[in-house]
């Protein structure tokens, strides 16, 4: 642009009122350009993978069967320390894969009330930090993990060891809080026992 | 002849069900992506382009900046996403989280925020995660009314204990993230 009016400068830029106006207006129109820019970027950079990898998954999913983790529910759902990481990292991890966001908390029913709240607490909090690698069990909010990830990418850093860590962190999250909340589900319902 | 004939049926009927079960998983994958995934990448790309253009990104990275690159402040965003009033009204759709986290992530980009307070940033902006969301979760898992009763505040009350102490345990898990030494 800026060559052309170097040639052939026959037209000045208007000034005044109008002057104002045509800028305002050209400032308008900046923020949606590069509002566009960054959508055709993820359009382009994001959406093919992401298209690919959710077929692949979904495919997966379904040649497998769901229903194949109703079992670990049910073994799930046994007392003892043993059973606290299937409860609250296996299970709910298998769960949010297999079944993915919202379907995944239907796994619950297999769980005696008690452990319910806890169990719902720890699929909850696994929707975000799964997403990073599988973003199939989640694709409706991707954007909390993936927003933070651009900003990551246009530093020119490598994704996979931020998913990887999210990933894994997510799941040391998910099975302490599965028993913090257990402890004051039972601290709860004992109280209210009493009560009653 | 008839054991040929039942071996082609079987090659075939499986066949048939793989490529009639991709060819749903590519039916079902376009779907979310045309509902759930573009939607909200347009919406997102919007409020990128509010930020980078105009003084907007500015003044939030003033606000922020303070917040997001130390153990302290991410722990007071943990802290008030948790609280039990707040945490269900900024739960719905992670639309709260979605935004801060691209907020965050633009700054990161800009380099106001140091990139190894990624993994910790994740869990500060989400203790509130699936908290408006408990009674019908804890109903999908066919729990009784007495158990929503007491679910949802157990749930509500355990986030104000696990959202800070989750961003502490991200933060000593990001040690060697995204940097040199």
């Amino acid at each position: 642009m800026k060559l052309m009016i170097g040639l052939e400068n026959t037209v000045g830029d208007p000034t005044g009122v109008w002057g104002a106006f045509a800028d305002g207006a050209e400032y308008f129109i900046s923020i949606f350009q590069r509002g566009g820019e960054v959508l055709l970027s993820l359009m382009g950079g994001i959406l093919p993978t992401l298209i690919v990898l959710l077929t692949a998954v979904n495919a997966l999913v379904r040649l497998i069967g769901p229903e194949k983790i109703e079992n670990l529910g049910v073994k799930a759902s046994q007392p003892g320390l043993q059973w606290y990481p299937v409860r609250y990292m296996v299970l709910p991890f298998l769960a949010v894969f297999f079944l993915t966001n919202p379907m995944a908390y239907t796994m619950g029913r297999f769980l005696p009330e008690k452990y319910k709240p806890a169990f719902y607490d720890a699929a909850v909090s696994y929707v975000h930090p799964i997403t990073g690698i599988f973003p199939h069990a989640n694709p409706g909010e991707l954007f909390v993990y993936l927003g933070i990830a651009a900003g990551i990418t246009q530093l020119g850093f490598g994704l996979g060891d931020l998913a990887l860590r999210y990933l894994l962190v997510g799941l040391v999250v998910i099975f302490i809080r599965g028993i913090v909340t257990e402890l004051i589900t039972a601290r709860m319902m004992a109280r209210k026992g009493a009560a009653a | 002849m008839n054991g040929i004939n039942a071996l082609l049926v079987k090659v075939g009927r499986s066949v048939g069900g793989v490529v009639g079960t991709l060819y749903q998983a590519g039916r079902e994958t376009v779907d979310t992506v045309i509902r759930n995934v573009i939607p909200f990448m347009a919406f997102i790309s919007f409020i990128i382009g509010l930020v980078l253009t105009t003084g907007i990104g500015d003044w939030i990275a003033n606000g922020i900046k303070g917040l997001a690159s130390s153990l302290v402040g991410l722990l007071i965003v943990s802290v008030v996403c948790a609280i039990p009033i707040l945490s269900p009204l900024l739960g719905p759709g992670a639309v709260i989280a979605q935004i801060v986290g691209t907020l965050l992530g633009v700054e990161i980009g800009r380099g106001n925020i140091p990139p190894q307070y990624a993994l910790p940033a994740l869990f500060a902006i989400n203790p509130q995660v699936g908290c408006d969301f408990i009674p019908v979760g804890l109903a999908l898992g066919e729990a009784e009314p007495e158990t929503v009763e007491i679910g949802v505040p157990a749930v509500l009350f355990s986030r104000v204990i696990t959202g800070p102490l989750s961003v502490v345990i991200a933060y000593f898990a990001s040690f060697g993230l995204y940097s040199s030494n």
